[in-house]
């Protein structure tokens, strides 16, 4: 279990625990010309009580790995190597049933569209029911009382009346509550929120990550917020992971990360979000081509031939994750920023 | 907490509206669904009280009084045995109804259940219920019947004979129940495929909606997600076929009774009243007229109640 980053000395003075430790997670989608890779050996962690940020653009693997994680990959769609250990057992190995109590028990999830997340036929009281009733063994009654509870929870007005609600007579920001409401419905120890907000207008954006923000501090869990937005999880994330074709390019601690990004790509992200004091005539810079299609991977670095600082052992040879600087917290997979900073 | 409530004045929500009950609103509106409601309930309720319904015993025959023209006494005038023809038509609705109801459930169920599955879990499941399917739509309805009852309504019947001789127990001696038994049991091996067809289409498109991934990821079983996420997403187009598969069932014993290879006298049958009327009808056309007429009428209700229901269920199809 010793990993590289383990020798290093640890951004904070106590020692963290691992919740979710993802080692080499490949997958792979069948496709007419056979497998192609669409997360190449992804290695992730997030300890206890801490909320990571995972950013990239669409396609690049963000939902597929947390989706693979819990063995929820559409046909098709295939992890073929690596593990995700949660709590120190391997979800790829784990049996059915064993699965099944760490889904929504353990691991609650928030999805990306609240308009088609929710089934539309039961009233969003018997969803949220559902899970209270099945891992928590919880009658009828006390599940409904406790629904009652969670609605109140999450900010929802009249939440005991809008029990009997059906999915359609809510709106977007409050079906996202409620859509929030049932991954919490167990306490779990870890959320994972695959873009919860993209859906939503920004004000309610706004709610939904305080509303997220709120509970976790509440309730002490910890939290996966996958988005391609990095100014909207600034303030609420600890740690971010950017990824780039299926791999994690950089990842630093959130300060960090926004004093000093390090990999070219994910300056190229923070140089395109626009900025209120630009004039009104700056064009929005943007980052040059588009990412490799899966089965077409690059040799070298995946985003080689996008980088403008590329060199010729970019396009030889993958560069891995190494520390730069936080005593080993930040770290890039890149070998002109790596030199840079040796060089520093 | 830091989250802005919305409003801090006690709101009225109003009462949840369910999927069913805005299907009400729109079926109401729908002039020919209506009617076609309409006709299927008095024709049900026909079926459901017929015995204290009918002015006379449909069996009593009364040779004095043969082939009477309509007339207050005998609304509908009287056969060739002097038999009242308006208590055959309702005893008539009884056997359509009874074999339609029955079919279309256990179709309905077998349908059903092999549709889920299939389309549920894919794979080899899948391709076995398919061929399944396939192979009973390829048969001919109308051969197998025929077949069925040439092949097995003999050696049951002496079975029976022999059972009674042997036991005199009354049960054995009543044959009419064999005839419902063929019926209903060839009509509905042969019934099922569409419903089986409809239903694995309708999950083979729900399985890929996000609600089930959801579902998945709250950890719930495969069956309580069958169960309850996916087998009630399908059934607004179950519910049209349902009731369009009533009518076509009961049109289907009728053309059964018709031919002598279903309901047989002196049961009474739609069908087998026509195609008695048939004979004589130049000369008593009462007789053909009136359980033809029901029979159409009680096909096209049910026809215009399942359109209603399908403009009703899928509102963005409706024009």
């Amino acid at each position: 279990m010793m990993m590289a980053n383990d020798i290093r000395p640890e951004p904070t003075p106590k020692t963290r625990e691992r919740l979710l430790d993802v080692k080499g997670l490949t997958i792979e989608i069948e496709t007419r010309n056979g497998p192609a890779t669409i997360v190449d050996g992804i290695d992730l962690h997030v300890d206890k009580g801490e909320t990571l940020g995972i950013v990239g653009e669409s396609g690049c693997g963000k939902s597929l790995t947390m989706l693979s994680m819990m063995r929820l990959l559409p046909n098709k769609i295939r992890v073929t190597k690596g593990e995700a250990n949660f709590a120190g057992r391997d979800l790829q190995k784990m049996s059915n049933s064993d699965l099944r109590k760490v889904r929504g028990g353990e691991v609650g999830f928030i999805f990306q569209d609240p308009m088609t997340s929710l089934n539309p036929v039961m009233r969003i009281g018997q969803q949220l029911a559902e899970p209270l009733i099945y891992h928590r063994g919880m009658s009828k009654a006390e599940a409904r009382k406790r629904s009652g509870e969670l609605l109140k929870l999450v900010g929802i007005p009249g939440a005991e009346d809008r029990l009997d609600a059906y999915p359609h007579e809510l709106s977007g920001g409050m079906r996202q509550r409620v859509m929030i409401a049932i991954g919490l419905a167990c306490n779990p120890q870890l959320l994972i929120a695959d873009e919860p907000t993209t859906a939503l207008d920004v004000t309610i954006q706004a709610q939904i990550v305080d509303l997220v923000k709120d509970l976790r501090d509440k309730l002490g869990m910890s939290v996966v917020w996958i988005t391609h937005d990095l100014a909207l999880i600034a303030g609420l994330v600890d740690r971010i992971n950017v990824l780039y074709a299926g791999t994690v390019v950089e990842d630093a601690p959130v300060d960090a990360l926004f004093a000093n990004p390090s990999h070219p790509y994910t300056q190229g992200l923070l140089a395109s979000i626009p900025k209120l004091t630009d004039e009104r005539s700056t064009r929005l810079s943007s980052i040059g081509g588009t990412p490799p299609e899966p089965g077409r991977r690059p040799t070298g670095c995946p985003f080689a031939p996008r980088c403008p600082l590329a060199e010729s052992i970019c396009h030889e040879r993958v560069p891995s994750l190494e520390g730069v600087s936080q005593g080993g917290a930040h770290r890039v997979a890149c070998f002109v920023a790596q030199r840079k900073l040796e060089a520093a | 907490m830091s989250v802005v409530p919305m409003t801090s004045t006690p709101i009225e929500i109003e009462p949840p509206v369910s999927l069913w009950r805005d299907a009400w609103h729109r079926l109401r509106r729908n002039r020919l669904a209506v009617f076609g409601l309409a006709v299927a309930v008095i024709l049900a309720f026909t079926a459901l009280f017929g015995p204290y319904l009918t002015p006379y015993d449909f069996l009593s025959q009364d040779l004095n009084s043969r082939n009477l023209a309509p007339s207050l006494s005998h609304l509908f005038g009287t056969d060739d045995l002097g038999r009242d023809v308006f208590s055959r038509v309702i005893y008539g609705t009884r056997t359509a109804f009874l074999v339609a109801i029955v079919v279309t459930f256990i179709a309905v169920l077998i349908g059903v259940t092999l549709g889920a599955l299939a389309g549920f879990f894919g794979g080899w499941l899948d391709r076995i219920v398919m061929w399944l399917t396939d192979m009973t739509m390829s048969i001919p309805n109308l051969l197998l019947v025929v077949v069925i009852n040439a092949s097995l309504k003999s050696p049951i019947s002496m079975w029976m004979e022999s059972r009674y001789l042997a036991t005199l127990n009354p049960f054995y001696r009543e044959t009419i129940w064999v005839d419902f038994l063929l019926v209903f049991g060839s009509m509905a091996l042969i019934s099922w495929p569409p419903y089986a067809r409809l239903v694995r289409a309708q999950v083979l498109s729900i399985r890929s909606r996000p609600y089930i991934t959801a579902a998945q990821a709250l950890g719930l079983t495969n069956r309580i997600i069958l169960m309850r996420y996916v087998v009630p997403n399908a059934l607004g187009p179950l519910i049209v076929a349902v009731s369009a598969g009533l009518g076509t069932a009961m049109v289907l014993e009728s053309a059964f009774s018709f031919l002598g290879v279903g309901v047989n006298p002196p049961t009474p049958s739609w069908g087998n009243m026509i195609s008695d009327g048939l004979r004589v009808w130049q000369h008593y056309p009462h007789l053909l007229a009136a359980p033809a007429a029901v029979l159409g009428l009680a096909s096209v209700a049910f026809s215009f109640l399942g359109d209603g229901l399908n403009d009703a269920l899928n509102p963005r199809g409706a024009k």
